[in-house]
């Protein structure tokens, strides 16, 4: 009788796990395709933190599809290191016409990976499908433009209907540039989801998936940006890590070589002891700031505006949220663009007993004396999930409580806070702006009175403002540029109609002792997994 | 017992018809629309109309619902908004991996519950007794994302014995490919399973300890029957009856743990996918998936329900 139960427990256990493992095993590895690297292979491997959502280039808006469809698809131009563009698949741009062409000259050794040869035809096609189709945020970039031409295999002409200073740079830096021979095949290509048999032109294409797992990309054996014109690295492999916790832990074990997202500044002392592991360090092209709404009739006034600005501890802020890794700013242009911040400008110092001097001296009672002034009374909205920016709240609330104006913190969760933002629903905006690759596009987009579906979170209407910025963005003479910029800046600083808080560093791990030669460039949307960086990436011996 | 079966099915379906009708107004009363999370920055208003039409989400509420019904009963389930593929295509890609993660925790779980809620009872008052009790009380106040990730800090990277992240390693194939889908499974399921295990074992040691006081327990002494016989073979077969319903119930915490065991363990089952979805405002996704989970849990309820009814012919009256 013992050996039949025990029979029975047995079989019971063994065709469970048969089951079980049935279910999974008909799916077994089936993705994977030719591609597993030998033991003479230099495989990179990078931690990402979601699936690709969209293998569409001129579609996609996923940060981390663009680690992998950047390095695929080129683009006209690159950031560098120092936040400035550099050519990729055009040598060079310039402007003609008064400033109503802007030109492009390619580079004639660019391939996509079935041997035809990059044209000015491909760079025509996919600006012209994303103005047909509306496709992804390079839509808005294309407005200006009336009309493309490709006189030869390496000139590309957009006529635009006015000048635009920083047309060619936005353009040449967020368009990708795919294969016509191919997307002109699929159609309506707002609905082509480009799959699988990718062609592409960067120093590494798709080869292979495992949805949820990996994703596999092999060589362009012709890569001219590469130093040996291909890549070092033979393969590159994303895999995913939807935790940043465990994606840490994978790279101390060696099932990663690299983080494409940042370290958080509260992990990064973790990897101090660890000799293979190295940190690079990264400037952001976006900053965190406090934007007043215009339309609240105590924030129009700029008295309030400054006296806010004065009830801030930046450099408090920075040490307790950022642990001091971060640059304070004193007008809206980052520090990051040198050529382009005022450095005349200083940021408002840290004085609530001076700020609660000035607004007694404008007018503004404590009838009831209970610290704060009776109509200063501010709600101050942020995104919940950024746990920086809520401690950034909290230590403002506190600072300006100094300075007697109560502020009540309303963060919520993100998408409601978004909404909000878009609406105009709050008082006082705390957030940080994720990437500017140009301070023009900024501060159109952040001050125009008529940029609609920009982020004037200020929803400021003033003509002042309107002039400067149309101004300034006709102007295609660089020096004369620079100056027009430097005095919005200084416009924006005096009114006060933001207070920039900080501008972060974002940290990268890799493995040292496998990899080396990176070339990072500003921002954590690139950060260390641009197509030029990882062409530079050599194994170490 | 066709008539129960019946009534039994007619619930299932309309749980179900519950479960995606909430889902779907649910999703769309939250705050905002998908297309706020698609594009930051620079969205012209004529771009987001565009997204807006192309999703159907410009129609009205009631319209968008019959036509996800209609829909629906084909067997379609949409198309997701972030990855242009058939929402079904993208779930039975993870399906699977729940239902290997899910199943294999619940299968454990019992096995390894019965015997230790058997044990205590059998030795109540014993330390035997109060340390399976000790153990069952912490084990309820555990929080799933707690444990994977100590096993994931000690287990994984500091013994190295685990993998970090993962079901399989993708450069294996045949035995060696079962063997590291074994592997990997390991941790996952085993934070599910000791966040299980507690209330499951204090539930069958107090039925057990009812059913051992019985009369017919006590006749079965009498009549001279082993230790091990009137416990394993009388008391464990009544025992096990109300077990049965936490069993179900169980199902529907192991769906909800999964969310947070695959992601903390990178492990690519629909429980991830609804977290990614949910952080995208994938509509479609999300839908589809908590449908597809609905109809799991659903049907292993129902099915429990009709187990019991086999096993025990009063819950028929």
């Amino acid at each position: 009788m013992k050996k039949t139960v025990k029979g029975r427990w047995r079989l019971a256990v063994a065709l469970g796990v048969v089951a079980t493992l049935g279910i999974s095993g008909c799916g077994l590895n089936e993705d994977n395709g030719s591609s597993s690297g030998s033991s003479a292979d230099s495989v990179l491997r990078i931690g990402t933190t979601t699936d690709v959502s969209n293998f569409n280039p001129l579609q996609s808006l996923s940060k981390t599809d663009s680690w992998i469809l950047n390095a695929m698809y080129p683009h006209l131009l690159r950031i560098d290191e120092n936040a400035k563009k550099a050519p990729e698949l055009a040598k060079e741009y310039r402007y003609e016409d008064d400033g109503k062409t802007a030109v492009f000259d390619l580079r004639d050794d660019f391939k996509w990976t079935d041997g035809q040869p990059v044209v000015a035809e491909d760079v025509k096609f996919s600006a012209e499908m994303i103005m047909k189709y509306k496709l992804g945020n390079v839509a808005a970039k294309l407005t200006w433009v009336e009309s493309i031409e490709a006189p030869d295999a390496t000139t590309v002409r957009f006529r635009l209907s006015q000048p635009y200073a920083p047309f060619a740079e936005g353009v040449g830096f967020w368009m990708s540039i795919v294969p016509k021979h191919i997307f002109e095949n699929a159609g309506d290509l707002s609905k082509f989801p480009n799959d699988s048999n990718w062609v592409g032109a960067g120093p590494f294409v798709l080869d292979s998936m495992t949805k949820g797992q990996r994703y596999v990309m092999k060589r362009n054996e012709n890569y001219p940006l590469a130093p040996e014109g291909k890549a070092a690295v033979s393969q590159v492999e994303y895999r995913v890590y939807p935790d940043v916790n465990t994606m840490m832990l994978a790279l101390r074990n060696g099932d990663i070589d690299m983080m494409g997202t940042p370290v958080p500044v509260s992990a990064a002392k973790t990897f101090e002891n660890d000799d293979k592991i190295k940190l690079e360090k990264v400037g952001a092209l976006g900053f965190a700031h406090l934007t007043y709404n215009m339309k609240n009739e105590y924030l129009a006034d700029q008295e309030v505006r400054q006296a806010l600005s004065m009830a801030v501890d930046t450099k408090a802020i920075i040490s307790a949220v950022l642990q001091g890794d971060g640059q304070q700013m004193a007008g809206p242009i980052s520090p990051v663009f040198s050529d382009y911040d005022n450095t005349e400008i200083q940021p408002y110092p840290f004085d609530p007993a001076g700020a609660k001097a000035k607004l007694t001296a404008a007018g503004y009672k404590d009838a009831n004396n209970d610290g704060f002034f009776d109509e200063l009374n501010f709600g101050v909205a942020c995104d919940q999930s950024n746990a920086n920016i809520t401690r950034v709240v909290q230590l403002f609330r506190e600072s300006a409580a100094q300075a007697g104006i109560k502020l009540e913190n309303e963060c919520v969760e993100r998408n409601t806070f978004l909404t909000r933002t878009k609406n105009g629903e709050y008082d006082i905006d705390a957030s940080q702006w994720g990437v500017f690759d140009n301070p023009m596009d900024q501060l159109r987009s952040t001050y125009l009175s008529s940029n609609p579906g920009g982020i004037n979170y200020n929803l400021l209407e003033s003509p002042e403002m309107d002039a400067l910025i149309n101004d300034a963005a006709g102007t295609t003479d660089p020096e004369a540029f620079k100056t027009k910029i430097k005095n919005i800046d200084k416009v924006v600083h005096e009114q006060a109609y933001l207070t920039p808080l900080y501008v972060e560093n974002f940290r990268f791990a890799y493995n040292a002792s496998k990899f080396t030669g990176f070339v990072p460039s500003p921002s954590d949307l690139l950060g260390m997994v641009t197509a030029y960086s990882l062409a530079q990436v050599t194994p170490v011996q | 017992m066709v008539r129960f079966v019946l009534s039994r099915a007619l619930k299932a379906v309309l749980t179900i018809w519950i479960a995606i009708t909430s889902t779907f107004f649910l999703l769309r009363l939250l705050p905002g629309d998908p297309t706020t999370l698609m594009v930051e920055g620079d969205m012209t208003p004529e771009m987001q109309a565009a997204l807006l039409k192309t999703y159907g989400l410009d129609r009205p509420l009631w319209e968008q619902y019959v036509s996800y019904l209609r829909e629906l009963v084909q067997g379609n389930l949409g198309i997701s908004f972030r990855q242009i593929q058939p929402v079904t295509d993208i779930i039975l890609d993870r399906l699977p991996w729940t239902l290997l993660l899910a199943g294999s925790a619940f299968v454990l779980t019992v096995a390894v519950g019965i015997p230790i809620g058997v044990a205590a009872a059998v030795n109540r008052g014993k330390w035997l007794d109060r340390a399976l009790q000790g153990f069952g009380i912490s084990a309820n106040a555990l929080f799933v994302p707690s444990v994977a990730i100590l096993l994931l800090v000690f287990l994984g990277a500091q013994l190295g014995w685990f993998p970090i992240g993962g079901a399989i390693d993708p450069d294996t194939r045949g035995a060696a490919a079962y063997l590291s889908l074994v592997h990997h499974l390991a941790l996952p399921v085993l934070s599910l399973v000791l966040v299980q295990l507690g209330p499951y074992a204090l539930t069958l040691r107090t039925n057990m300890i009812e059913v051992l006081g019985e009369d017919y327990i006590r006749a079965a002494q009498a009549r001279g029957l082993s230790a091990r016989r009137r416990v394993w073979k009388h008391g464990l077969r009544n025992a096990i009856l109300p077990a049965l319903t936490l069993m179900g119930l169980q199902l529907g915490t192991l769906v909800g743990g999964a969310v947070l065991t695959e992601t903390v363990f990178a492990y690519p089952g629909v429980g991830r996918l609804i977290y990614e979805a949910v952080g995208q405002q994938d509509y479609p996704v999300i839908q589809g998936a908590f449908i597809m989970l609905a109809v799991t849990v659903v049907i292993a309820n129902a099915l429990t329900d009709m187990l019991y009814a086999v096993l025990n012919p009063r819950i028929r009256l």
